[in-house]
């Protein structure tokens, strides 16, 4: 049996020779337009917006390419979630900033950056979790039917399931 | 108070108009036209929530949507309007919805 001071990693050696790329489904990023918006009037001239402030601050604002969706608040600052690579991401950000910068707002971009990056991949075989738990996971089946890795380097958190399904993030 | 929605309709604009004429001939005072129109809004919305029981489904695509002010406002693309007795088709309709939990009412939830 394992020592708690040796931390097995099977993961990376095996995926450098299995050809598994993760595929990545979520980014968040955050930008500064740098000044302050009057959330209601972007709420009733923008398309696809929703604003409820007794609910959250910020207004709900999506657009269809890149799918994304974004949470514009008040002091200027912005979290852009939904895209499926960095790039889209940015291209997402700059499109709502375009959309605030159009109603009027002299709307800045400082400041993007990346926040999370959510990616899946499938190892196509059954895994016993029950076998992996050492340090850095959590393993409770009655709670969550996955195992949760916790790598130090990368920091990357792991979902591992039954399945052989991976989710990454962090 | 009830809600204002309907006064954008066939209906509600037909009645704005008319009072507009009688105003401009001076039979009625703009004050009494408002009345009118507070009244047209209490039937309006009673008449709607206890009169009409009939069902109409529909469905088209998503334009845009909006929500604010606790009022939605969608705007949809090749809608079918089905009841059971017939079909309508139209290439684009804008819909205007409010809250019909507390119609009048201002309490918070």
């Amino acid at each position: 049996p394992l020592t708690p001071m040796t931390p097995v990693t099977p993961v990376n050696s095996a995926s450098e020779s299995s050809g598994i790329v993760p595929q990545l489904q979520n980014i968040v990023s955050t930008v500064n337009l740098a000044c302050k918006l009057d959330l209601k009037n972007i709420a009733l001239h923008a398309r696809n917006a929703e604003y409820n402030p007794k609910r959250f601050a910020a207004v709900i604002m999506r657009i269809r390419e890149p799918r994304t969706t974004a949470l514009i608040f008040s002091s200027g600052k912005m979290v852009c979630t939904g895209a499926k690579s960095e790039e889209q991401s940015r291209l997402a950000a700059r499109k709502y900033a375009r959309v605030v910068q159009k109603l009027g707002f002299p709307a800045k971009f400082l400041d993007f950056k990346i926040q999370n990056m959510v990616g899946s991949c499938d190892v196509r075989f059954p895994i016993r979790l029950e076998g992996l738990v050492l340090t850095h996971q959590h393993y409770e089946p009655e709670l969550f039917p996955g195992l949760i890795y916790r790598m130090v380097k990368p920091r990357i958190v792991l979902l591992i399931f039954v399945s052989g399904k991976v989710v990454l993030t962090g | 108070m009830a809600y204002q929605l309907y006064r954008n309709t066939t209906l509600g604009n037909s009645l704005q108009e008319s009072l507009d004429e009688l105003i401009q001939s001076q039979q009625i005072t703009p004050q009494l036209a408002l009345q009118v129109l507070l009244q047209f809004d209490k039937a309006i919305n009673l008449a709607l929530a206890q009169r009409v029981r009939n069902r109409v489904n529909f469905r088209g695509s998503l334009n845009t949507y909006r929500f604010c002010d606790n009022v939605w406002t969608f705007v949809l693309n090749d809608v079918e309007f089905r009841e059971v007795t017939e079909l309508v088709k139209v290439d684009k309709v804008k819909i205007v919805a409010c809250d019909g939990k507390n119609t009048g009412s201002n309490t918070a939830e």
